[in-house]
């Protein structure tokens, strides 16, 4: 008996580790190549009728299919197939045309007139006019648009009457007005630097939507519904199941042409699932939101039958500084009413923060090097992006602590950390939230470096997201460093909603008088409309955020795509994977 | 009986008062509301105030919790503030039927493998099937239900493709029995894995139970009676035996109603779970509310069929 059971006890432990042999030989196994994967490269002839092609994203959307009152990018991925907009911008992010074929300003820049696509129809069959763009237009400065859940508001924000018509005051809006049928006439309320990414917006459609009250407007089934939801995209929304897949089927009469593809399906899969499934071709791409981890790399790169995109990213990671503080209840944005912080108002002190931070050693060990250094906090994509003259602060802990000797913070009673100039204990407060894992791993990192050149750093407890951010917006007084990310706009670089001083997410609270006056320049007609010197104006105004640092931009992550070999025609924008989908093809190796 | 269970039903209205009560209060003194994360440089932060005021958000705590009263006993949950034009009630219907689908089958699964496992364990101890199922219990209990579901999914789903690994349908628009067998075989993995754990339990409760009844005074004396070994067992031993599992599983169908957020995760299975998991994230207080109040409501119910079934299995204990 008693050898019976040690001799079993030994069994089960030896069928255990069978067990987990044959999954890590199973791992092998399955990212060998399998023969027929390479030679799908180049398909044999042209562009191939048919097939279906499945798209994975990680969390299910919300469900709300308006594009006045969706906010979440996993809408926008099947929104994108739907919807369009007058304009739309080329890898350059230069507008380009969608449904207006062209457009003109006036001559003192307030009036923008678009020529409209023609033979453009929404997907029920009647004909898409400016009575459509007059429409949505109306719709998004409307009373109750933001009491309903709306907060597109600030496209129809700087069009002439907004004021009058938003609030009740007037029942006519003039802001969009109809010259024809197809032509159509913005008119802003001042000359308009951002006219054109104002003009931008998906338009939906005026006979669907003109008889339901805004109020009801999001929860109505053409907002809701697979098969009620008209748009003039290549893809017609046909079937789904909430919360789990969504089927899109192909608009035959597409004005830009039939698409190639029959369908397109979204289904949602775990993080942990979609590169399984990609590997064996149950799905076919994975892009925004989240794409796929760095980490997984160098996996999805020795998958034969998949192709990996990889650009930057519009967002980056920051480090602020809290330079000024808030009062304690003051929700106004008003910099008069700040107290200086004192731990941080030494601009050496910030900078010498910035030194001692290796940041390429963070994208190397967390991102896998699958990220940039950024030196300023405008998207690198734009032409306006100025990646040479901001000081880039190469990691350097002599030229820190140089710093901050210069800056009389000295450790004056040895116990490794530094003091402040008149000698007493003087500790940085670093925040952070949960919710991105690698932001909260570089958390610990940076409380390190930090502290390699002496500067005492309290790493407090990382905060869920919701309770984080409204401290950051209402109890940061004794706050100083804070980390958060940032998703930036592709179309206009304009960082004032960011880092102008009364700017509500300018949670360091940096009020520097000299760069918002170049920030304000930067956006001012008729000046501005001269695309050379708004560039000019807003490297001006890098350089002096990078001298005074509000903030140290710690890394933009790439977004990291991938798509089977088999699906053709993948021609992406450097905001978006989904681009010109009716020339999107597959072909079939079985 | 019947006044018993009136009674007990009546218990359940202040208990769940006082579970809202609780729940709100607790969820108000959270910091945070569904717009503090909203962040997007384009939107001037003056739009979520507006949309607080026109949701009530900024009103006194005891006149939300008014507010929300009222209308719950009318039955009207309200509107998410997350899920923008959904009610509370169609969300929750939505996500409902999936996860009894898993709970059923989950809880079918324990019973039917843990039930006869651990008796046979008990007649038998000490033999190689017993220390295989001992093994496997211990198993069970110690592999991470996400854990256990990625393996499953890699190796039935991904190597093998022999059921689906994510979803509970394999696409829109299929009917009848077809769409009944691609239902059960969505099933098959997430309700194996949630099941893991509860089966590999129920087994070793279910084996020192009977082992523990099969040593007491009254089976030594059916014995001697000259019983058969069936009657001793099925009719002395199992009845009793069954009593304290019958209270771990009426607690069990609370659990699972609740939903599981690590496999409905990993298997993208839209239930409770993630639901209210999300909602919680994202401060979306009525739908917070109403699964608290639906989950309350089940576990008394669950601890209610669980007293009326001992009364079944134990003749004895009368309800008056």
């Amino acid at each position: 008996m008693k050898f019976k059971k040690s001799w079993l006890l030994l069994l089960s432990f030896v069928l255990m580790l069978g067990i987990l042999a044959a999954c890590s030989g199973g791992n092998d196994a399955g990212t060998e190549p399998e023969g027929e994967g390479t030679e799908t490269e180049q398909p044999a002839e042209g562009p191939q009728k048919g097939g279906t092609v499945v798209g994975a994203m990680d969390t299910p959307p919300s469900g709300q299919f308006n594009p006045i009152f969706y906010e979440e990018a996993y809408e926008a991925n099947i929104l994108s197939f739907i919807y369009e907009g007058l304009l739309s911008q080329d890898e350059n992010l230069n507008f380009t045309p969608g449904l207006a074929k062209e457009w003109s300003f006036n001559e003192d820049n307030t009036e923008l007139t678009f020529k409209l696509e023609e033979n453009v129809k929404w997907h029920d069959g009647e004909p898409f006019t400016a009575d459509d763009v007059v429409f949505t237009y109306k719709m998004l400065a409307s009373p109750g648009y933001i009491e309903a859940g709306g907060i597109r508001s600030y496209f129809a924000a700087n069009l002439v009457g907004y004021e009058e018509f938003s609030t009740g005051a007037s029942q006519d809006f003039q802001g969009v007005v109809k010259v024809d049928d197809y032509t159509v006439k913005f008119v802003f309320a001042q000359p308009n630097v951002k006219a054109l990414a104002d003009a931008s917006f998906t338009i939906i459609p005026e006979h669907i939507f003109a008889d339901i009250p805004m109020a009801d407007m999001p929860a109505a089934p053409e907002s809701r519904d697979a098969g009620k939801i008209v748009g003039t995209g290549p893809f017609k929304f046909t079937e789904m199941v909430q919360g789990e897949q969504y089927v899109l089927e192909k608009n035959a009469d597409y004005w830009k042409g039939e698409p190639y593809l029959d369908s397109v399906v979204w289904k949602v899969v775990d993080q942990a699932v979609i590169l399984g499934l990609l590997e064996t071709g149950e799905i076919d791409f994975v892009a925004d939101p989240n794409g796929f981890q760095a980490a997984d790399f160098e996996t999805v790169d020795a998958m034969p039958n998949v192709e990996i995109i990889e650009q930057p990213d519009f967002g980056y990671q920051i480090m602020g500084m809290m330079v000024n503080h808030r009062a304690a209840g003051d929700k106004t944005l008003d910099p008069s009413k700040w107290t200086v912080n004192e731990k941080l108002k030494d601009q050496k002190v910030r900078q010498a923060i910035a030194y001692a931070v290796d940041r390429q050693a963070i994208i190397d060990g967390l991102l896998y090097g699958r990220g940039i250094v950024q030196n300023s906090p405008i998207a690198t994509q734009f032409e306006a992006y100025d990646d040479k003259n901001p000081p880039q602060y190469a990691y350097s802990e002599d030229e820190a602590k140089k710093l901050l000797d210069e800056a009389g913070y000295k450790d004056v009673d040895g116990d490794g950390f530094r003091e402040d100039p008149a000698g007493k204990e003087w500790v940085l407060n670093l925040n952070y939230p949960l919710g991105n894992q690698i932001r909260e791993r570089s958390a610990p990192i940076i409380e390190e470096y930090l502290e390699a050149v002496g500067i005492n750093i309290d790493l407090r407890q990382p905060k869920e997201a919701a309770a984080y951010f409204e401290d950051l917006d209402n109890n940061a007084q004794d706050w100083d460093l804070y980390l958060v990310g940032w998703s930036l706009d592709s179309t206009d670089p304009d960082p004032t909603g960011l880092w102008d001083a009364p700017a509500a997410y300018n949670y360091s609270r940096w009020n520097n008088a000299e760069a918002d006056a170049i920030l304000k320049e930067a956006n001012t007609p008729p000046e501005a409309f001269d695309k050379e010197y708004r560039n000019g104006k807003l490297s001006e105004w890098q350089v002096k955020f990078g001298e005074d640092l509000p903030a140290l931009i710690l890394y933009a992550a790439n977004s990291l795509w991938a798509h089977n070999t088999r699906l053709h025609g993948v021609d992406v924008l450097p905001y978006s994977f989904l681009n010109d989908t009716h020339l999107w093809y597959v072909t079939e190796e079985e | 009986m019947i006044q018993y269970l009136i009674r007990r039903i009546l218990v359940f209205i202040p208990m769940l008062f006082a579970l809202t009560v609780i729940v709100f209060a607790l969820m108000q003194a959270a910091p945070g509301d569904p717009f503090s994360q909203k962040m997007d440089p384009n939107i001037d932060r003056a739009i979520y105030e507006k949309q607080r005021e026109a949701l009530g958000l900024n009103d006194p705590i005891h006149v939300q919790y008014w507010r929300w009263v009222t209308n719950a006993v009318k039955g009207d949950f309200g509107d998410s503030l997350i899920y923008k034009g959904r009610t509370v009630a169609d969300l929750i219907a939505e996500r409902f039927s999936n996860t009894i689908n898993l709970g059923i089958m989950t809880l079918l699964i324990t019973i039917i493998v843990s039930i006869p496992i651990g008796i046979y364990s008990a007649r038998h101890p000490y033999t190689p099937l017993d220390y295989g199922a001992t093994t496997f219990g211990f198993l069970g209990l110690a592999t991470p239900n996400f854990f256990f579901g990625l393996l499953a999914i890699y190796v039935l789903s991904i190597q093998l493709g022999w059921l689906p690994s994510h979803g509970t349908v394999s696409k829109p628009g299929i009917e009848g029995f077809e769409l009944f067998i691609d239902k059960i075989r969505h099933l098959v993995l997430p309700s194996l894995t949630l099941g893991l754990a509860g089966t590999a339990s129920y087994m070793r409760y279910m084996r020192s139970e009977v082992l523990d009844v099969l040593g007491s005074d009254y089976i030594r004396t059916a014995r001697a009676k000259g019983m058969t070994e069936n009657t001793v067992l099925y009719k002395h031993t199992l009845r009793n035996a069954l009593i304290p599992i019958i209270t771990l599983l009426g607690f069990e169908v609370g659990i699972l109603l609740g939903g599981a957020v690590i496999t409905e995760g990993v298997f993208q299975f839209p239930g409770l779970g993630t639901l209210f998991i999300t909602s919680i994230g994202n401060r979306d207080y009525p739908v917070i509310m109403a699964i608290n109040l639906m989950l309350g409501f089940f576990v008394l119910l669950g601890n209610l069929l669980a007293d009326i079934f001992y009364s079944i299995v134990d003749p004895r204990i009368r309800y008056d």
